[in-house]
């Protein structure tokens, strides 16, 4: 029992400082976020637009376990709340881990990256609370040393209180990001991803019922009307452009702008998302 | 008497043979240029050597200074004050080196023995950058903030005098002003500098850094 004990209090002490030899860094991000169709609708008459705050923040460290290879862990929490439609509001309590590598020396190596997170989300809509889960591989080059590519597939998956907001989906990326000046950066990027998708519309549609899996009457949107979610599988196309500039070195203002398009024949639906945020890092 | 007499002739001549530059470096917008490498090399340089060894540290993440001038055959220090581990590296041609995963300072200094501009940086911070420019002349400075440098104590001959900064377009001898200097002359030089938009790897958030985090 002593021996145990023993050592016990050495393996915390030898975390303790291996902890405290861990390169530390603190995140915290706060701004606006607005999407055109937050209901996922394809007539015009029942797209809802909608505005939220975003805040996040998040504490994390790396350990560089050799020239190339690093390991991160992080936890963080990001909240969400909505301006009309408090329904969509959520507190997330999440943790992630990545594992880098770099070949060879220097910013401008080629590197790999995997990671993951897993988070419980809690909605103001309690049925939609549940277990959200990312895992993406990245892998990126610098071309000039203004100039890099990265390219990513991610598995989403989202887990539910009510199995009928249960999400998953699959997805390919890339992004080009340019070093315009010394402290503004501009990055385009296109993604793909198949998967569930909600899309929200005022019944009947009996369109949509053949393609969808599941329904179910809502108020997230209010009574009057009543909205039916239509949970489906669609293709979701996205075209994304945004800037960040360096106000110091430890602070930054990002926007940008995305316009995605997702269809499953004959449904269609567009999103126009705009985000506007400071960024603090340390 | 007559050694003594003769040592403070001695000393006045070395006085008045001894020239300097006094060189203003601006854009070509009028700005003050900091972190500017003046040099000047001629047909009047002796033996005299610049110090031995300096320091290059690791500081809240930052190599500090950001330009540093050395001549050749002078070892540099890369002490880390950070607590965590850097990796200093280069791949210039001029020196070529890794000082893998460290803290506190390094067993050997770095020993510049070829003369180039050399940059600097740090494996797993990809912000960090810093330039080393190895001299073959002893008669050099960096300017700060004020964009001015003095050199001085220079012996009477014809000098090439060059200028060089790391967002430079173009190589130093295309600026080069060639001076003859003579004994306790002093020149006032102006060097205009076309200078490349400055971009690095972002330390700040939001950026992309090659999968830092």
């Amino acid at each position: 029992m002593q021996v145990t004990r023993i050592i016990g209090l050495i393996g915390l002490l030898a975390l303790g400082l291996s902890v405290a030899r861990a390169d530390w860094r603190f995140d915290a991000e706060t701004g606006v976020f607005y999407d055109s169709n937050l209901s996922n609708s394809d007539r015009a008459a029942d797209e809802k637009s909608d505005s939220a705050w975003k805040g996040d923040v998040r504490a994390g460290f790396g350990f560089q376990l050799s020239r190339d290879l690093r390991l991160n862990l992080a936890g963080d929490v990001d909240g969400e709340v909505w301006d009309r439609f408090s329904g969509f509001n959520n507190i997330d309590f999440g943790g992630s881990t990545g594992l880098r590598y770099r070949f060879g020396l220097g910013h401008q190596a080629p590197w790999i990256l995997i990671e993951d997170r897993l988070a419980y989300e809690f909605f103001d809509e309690y049925e939609r609370d549940g277990w959200s889960n990312n895992f993406r591989i990245r892998v990126g080059i610098a071309i000039t040393d203004r100039l890099s590519v990265e390219t990513g597939y991610t598995f989403d998956h989202f887990a539910a209180r009510d199995d009928f907001w249960d999400l998953e989906g699959n997805s390919a990326s890339v992004r080009l990001t340019f070093d315009v000046i010394s402290s503004l950066q501009i990055s385009l990027g296109y993604a793909y991803r198949y998967g569930d998708v909600i899309s929200y519309a005022v019944p009947p549609r009996s369109d949509i019922l053949r393609l969808a899996s599941e329904e179910q009457s809502v108020t997230t949107f209010g009574t009057n009307p009543l909205y039916t979610a239509y949970r489906l599988q669609a293709s979701t196309h996205s075209v994304s452009v945004s800037a960040g500039y360096a106000v110091t070195k430890y602070l930054s203002v990002l926007v940008s702008y995305e316009y995605a398009a997702t269809s499953h024949d004959p449904l269609e639906y567009e999103n126009h998302l705009v985000e506007a945020k400071v960024a603090f890092a340390y | 008497m007559r050694a003594v007499a003769l040592l403070v002739i001695f000393g006045l001549c070395h006085d008045l043979s001894a020239g300097s530059f006094d060189v203003t470096v601006k854009d070509s917008k009028g700005a003050l240029v900091s972190d500017a490498v003046v040099y000047a090399q001629g047909n009047g340089m002796n033996a005299e050597r610049a110090k031995k060894q300096t320091v290059i540290d690791q500081q809240d993440k930052q190599f500090i200074p950001y330009v540093t001038a050395v001549q050749v055959g002078t070892s540099i220090m890369f002490p880390n004050k950070d607590n965590i581990r850097h990796h200093v590296y280069s791949l210039s041609p001029a020196k070529k080196f890794e000082l893998p995963l460290y803290r506190g300072v390094p067993a050997e200094a770095v020993f510049f023995d070829k003369e180039g501009f050399v940059t600097l940086g740090c494996n797993i911070h990809d912000w960090m950058i810093a330039y080393v420019a190895v001299l073959a002349t002893p008669y050099f400075q960096v300017t700060g903030r004020e964009g001015h440098a003095l050199l001085k104590n220079l012996p009477a001959g014809q000098y090439t005098v060059e200028v060089w900064q790391p967002s430079l377009r173009g190589a130093p001898e295309t600026l080069a002003k060639h001076v003859d200097l003579g004994a306790g002359g002093m020149k006032q030089l102006l060097f205009t500098l076309d200078l490349k938009p400055g971009f690095r790897a972002k330390r700040a958030p939001g950026f992309s850094t090659g999968g830092y985090r």
